[in-house]
């Protein structure tokens, strides 16, 4: 078919123009590197070609494909049905690939005027090589009717009226029915966050493999130095990208999951965290080497690391490896995808450090210089910390592959694993981010530090013990309220500052506000938030965390979702939270999506947990008893002991139940009856003595011929008192939790990508003057 | 020089030692349910939903109960702090990470195994035709 033949071009065109760009960088000719660009530009209009044909197939509905039905169906909205689009494995390569692609256009300008293009382009098309080469092997035009052969494939005669089909094989009347409607999108992905996350997500990966790209093109020019200056704006555009992909998953989560946060430290999480933490470790260790010739080897395999680590993630997250392991698990997409991104790695980890140990001894070395009170030592240990965070959450998710291979038995880390070892970490990278930003490049005098320390921190102190007042009196959270708080003081001061001077160099002290003000918000959000699960009667009013909630009713929202209203007082002032609840099909799951009331200085966060509705004619109360054996319900102790029979003419068959009744501590003996005459069954309740209750047969087995000797009773006059299961009244089950100070979460998030913006704008009129 | 070497190593050394031991104590180990009654610590199990049995929400403590069956055929009444999961219905395969009680096993978290998001299955391509 077309659309897979124009990705095998397309994998051949990037496969040709990576080999001519390596034989641009042995012999530079302007006639070869003419015809590299042009296979590069061949393979990137072959992938725009393919995703503009994949997308119009998921418009139209043809579900003569298999990936078009395997995720989408008729009665989505427009939006929705365009995400469909990477809603897939096959889909989501290919949005990986395209958007590799079209950045390497913009990247081959970049570095044609740089003088490094043939190197730089070598790379990068072998990286859009294999992302192309997963698209060769995951078809997402494969037709349904081979995925599906036994049900679909059909030979010979056509039933009269048969709408929905195409021929395969005319010639040898090979016909083939094809679907009328298509799967659909997992109900949980039907959100508008489904639009926006995962593309910017992977225009981060994207990005992950340009300071890769340049890292390797460095060694091949034997450039270990300038190559930074190249690369810098770039490396800090991946950081953007990753960063705000990363962040807006977390959003999504908080906001539509309803399990009350927007970190779960999932592996599918914690694997597009690392080579962010990875990356940003090496902004600081590119600034050092940009001031003064140092850490050269560090960043070239930082910046290798980078994407290394997005393909381990892929191969985490996608190769099926992680078993049961993750919430996000995919199941095993077959081996050709394991062994290929195996392949795949290895063969990158080998170009790059296989170059990286041969130019070793000629890399020129630089003796560290600085003091250990200047800013080149601070920027040093921010690197390593992150680096190690990055370390501990990698070994963390790849638990079930150490466990596997050291016990032989998949296991996972607690999320408390997470938490402990990121923790000190997180102190010391706070105190850091102060520290850095006082601190001069070569050396600082420690009396003029100490001097430009007191106002940050007695701030930082005045914070704390305010903090400590209003409730956090952990001493762990106590350190990292203190290094947050001096980390923000810190940069606030500075920030302040610089932008007087120069407000395009303020993005390193912006980005460190955000930093300190998320590590606030993670501290009042995770830790200190209230958490409580209510039973909402509907028109009744509930107290819990300050707040009063009534539930008032339901109504039918849009694509078979039901909201449940509840409305929140506090202070006076009232809110309406709606949260949802639905089926995703009729056998399919139940989803529930929370609401948030957004305050200034909290949130408050109601999830539906499920709604009770009594049962219409009252409750059915049923309790099944096994011979002899004591069984506890509704407060009271009942035995099946024994069973009568007996036959008469009057009344047919006649069988009377023995059932001993413990109830408020009196023993007595109920006798329910059942008799049948003329095959019509009839069931007769007995009383249990001085009390509401009576006894009804419902079902028997009673005697032991066959089978277990049980009788099921229906238990009548049960009066609802507190602490008895089924509800008088329809009741929405909801949590509801108060999340304090979470916006310092999302404002902090938004001044770093505004920090790394600042920063990109100023490193690329930089190396645009050179 | 030489000093701040040997700095870096015990911090480096420090650090893996901390993260080991961390990683070592969080483990959630697999195993089955006659061996999670022998320890008391927490542990996952794997298994499956035994549908025939009853399973029911406490809105009052806000705990889910159902029976599951693990790999080895043996039964158990599970409760779970929360509500019944999103894919619970629908899973092939459920995880639950927690310790054994009396006479159950309280499970904090429910991991749920999904049929295949990738690989459709012969039954479903019918119902669409």
């Amino acid at each position: 078919m077309f659309g897979a033949a124009l990705i095998k071009i397309a994998f051949a065109a990037s496969i040709i123009s990576t080999f001519l760009y390596f034989v641009v960088h042995r012999n530079p000719s302007d006639t070869v590197r003419k015809f590299a660009r042009w296979f590069y530009e061949i393979a990137v209009a072959g992938i725009v070609i393919a995703s503009a044909m994949l997308l119009y197939f998921i418009l139209t509905h043809q579900f003569q494909y298999y990936y078009v039905w395997n995720y989408s169906s008729t009665d989505l909205p427009l939006s929705l049905l365009i995400s469909t689009f990477y809603a897939g494995q096959e889909g989501s390569f290919m949005l990986w690939a395209l958007y590799t692609g079209i950045i390497g256009l913009i990247l081959l300008r970049y570095t044609s005027k740089r003088g490094y293009e043939a190197e730089f382009m070598a790379v990068f098309s072998a990286i859009f090589s294999f992302l192309i080469l997963m698209l060769v092997v995951k078809n997402p035009f494969k037709p349904i009717w081979e995925q599906f052969s036994t049900e679909l494939l059909h030979v010979g005669a056509m039933p009269a009226g048969t709408t929905n089909y195409i021929w395969v094989d005319q010639a040898r009347g090979l016909w083939a029915q094809i679907p009328a409607e298509g799967k659909g999108l997992n109900a949980l992905l039907q959100n508008y966050w489904m639009v926006i996350h995962p593309q910017i997500l992977f225009i981060g990966f994207t990005s992950m493999s340009i300071p890769f790209a340049y890292a390797v093109a460095g060694m091949l020019k034997r450039d270990y130095v300038s190559w930074i200056r190249v690369a810098t704006p770039w490396t800090a555009f991946g950081s953007l990208m990753l960063g705000t992909g990363i962040i807006l998953g977390g959003y999504w989560a908080y906001e539509t999951l309803g399990w009350g946060g927007y970190w779960g430290w999932d592996p599918v999480e914690n694997s597009s965290l690392v080579p962010w933490l990875v990356c940003v470790a090496s902004i600081h260790t590119m600034l050092a080497q940009r001031k003064n010739g140092t850490y050269i080897k560090t960043n070239l395999v930082l910046s290798m690391f980078c994407f290394l680590l997005v393909l381990y993630s892929t191969f985490l997250t996608r190769s099926g490896v992680l078993g049961e392991t993750s919430v996000h698990s995919f199941v095993d997409p077959g081996m050709w995808v394991y062994w290929l991104l195996l392949m795949v790695i290895g063969l990158f980890s080998a170009l790059g450090f296989g170059l990286l140990f041969r130019r070793w001894k000629e890399m020129p070395i630089v003796p560290v210089q600085h003091s250990l009170v200047s800013r080149e030592f601070a920027l040093f240990l921010g690197a390593s910390a992150l680096v190690f965070a990055s370390i501990f959450i990698l070994i963390g998710t790849s638990s079930p592959i150490i466990t596997n291979i050291m016990k032989g038995k998949i296991s996972a880390v607690d999320p408390s694993f997470y938490v402990t070892t990121t923790l000190p970490l997180g102190i010391a990278i706070a105190l850091l981010a102060g520290f850095g930003q006082l601190l001069w490049w070569q050396n600082s005098s420690t009396s003029d530090l100490l001097k430009q320390l007191r106002i940050p921190a007695a701030l930082a102190a005045l914070f704390t013990v305010m903090t400590f007042l209003m409730g956090a009196t952990h001493i762990a959270m106590i350190i990292f309220i203190y290094a947050s708080a001096f980390a923000l003081f810190t940069n606030l001061i500075v920030g302040w500052r610089i932008v007087q001077g120069n407000p395009k160099m303020a993005g390193g002290a912006l980005a460190h506000v955000g930093i300190a003000m998320m590590f606030l918000g993670f501290v009042a959000s995770a830790k200190y938030d209230d958490v409580k699960t209510l039973n909402l009667e509907q028109g009744k009013e509930v107290q819990a965390l300050g707040y009063t909630m009534k539930y008032v009713g339901y109504q039918p929202l849009e694509r078979g979702r039901f909201g449940f209203n509840v409305e929140v007082t506090k202070d006076g002032q009232k809110f309406v939270v709606t949260p949802v609840m639905f089926k995703e099909s009729e056998e399919g799951s139940l989803i529930r999506n929370p609401d948030i009331v957004n305050m200034i200085t909290k949130d408050f966060y109601v999830s539906p947990l499920s709604l009770e509705v009594p049962e219409e004619g009252g409750h059915e109360h049923e309790v099944t008893l096994f011979k002899g054996k004591k069984e506890q319900y509704e407060g009271m102790e009942l035995t099946y002991l024994d069973y009568t029979f007996s036959q008469t003419k009057e009344q047919g068959n006649f069988l009377v139940m023995q059932i001993e009744v413990n109830i408020n501590g009196k023993k007595e003996i109920v006798r329910p009856t059942m008799s049948n005459k003329g095959g019509q069954p009839t069931f007769t309740e007995a009383a249990v003595p001085n009390s509401p209750i009576s006894l009804l047969i419902k079902g028997m087995n009673p005697s032991q011929d066959d089978g277990e000797a049980k009788v099921t009773l229906e238990v009548k006059g049960i009066t609802h008192g507190e602490g008895t299961i089924a509800p008088k009244a329809e009741t929405l089950v909801v949590e509801a939790s108060v999340k304090p100070y979470i916006n310092l979460v999302w404002i902090g998030t938004v001044l770093l990508i505004g920090g790394f913006f600042i920063t990109i704008v100023r490193r690329i009129k930089e190396v645009s003057k050179e | 020089m030489n000093l701040k070497v040997i700095v870096a190593g015990i911090i480096i050394v420090g650090a893996l030692v901390f993260g080991a031991t961390t990683f070592m104590e969080s483990n959630i180990e697999y195993m089955d349910f006659e061996a999670a009654q022998n320890v008391n610590k927490k542990v996952q199990v794997k298994g499956k939903w035994v549908k025939e049995k009853e399973s029911a929400f406490d809105a009052s403590k806000s705990q889910f109960t159902f029976y599951m069956v693990d790999d080895n055929a043996v039964e158990m009444k599970v409760v779970l702090d929360g509500a019944k999961p999103n894919n619970f219905d629908i899973a092939t395969e459920v995880v639950a990470k927690g310790r054994y009680k009396e006479g159950y096993f309280h499970a904090n978290e429910l991991l749920t195994k999904c049929p295949s998001k990738y690989e459709g299955d012969g039954e479903a391509v019918k119902k669409t035709l």
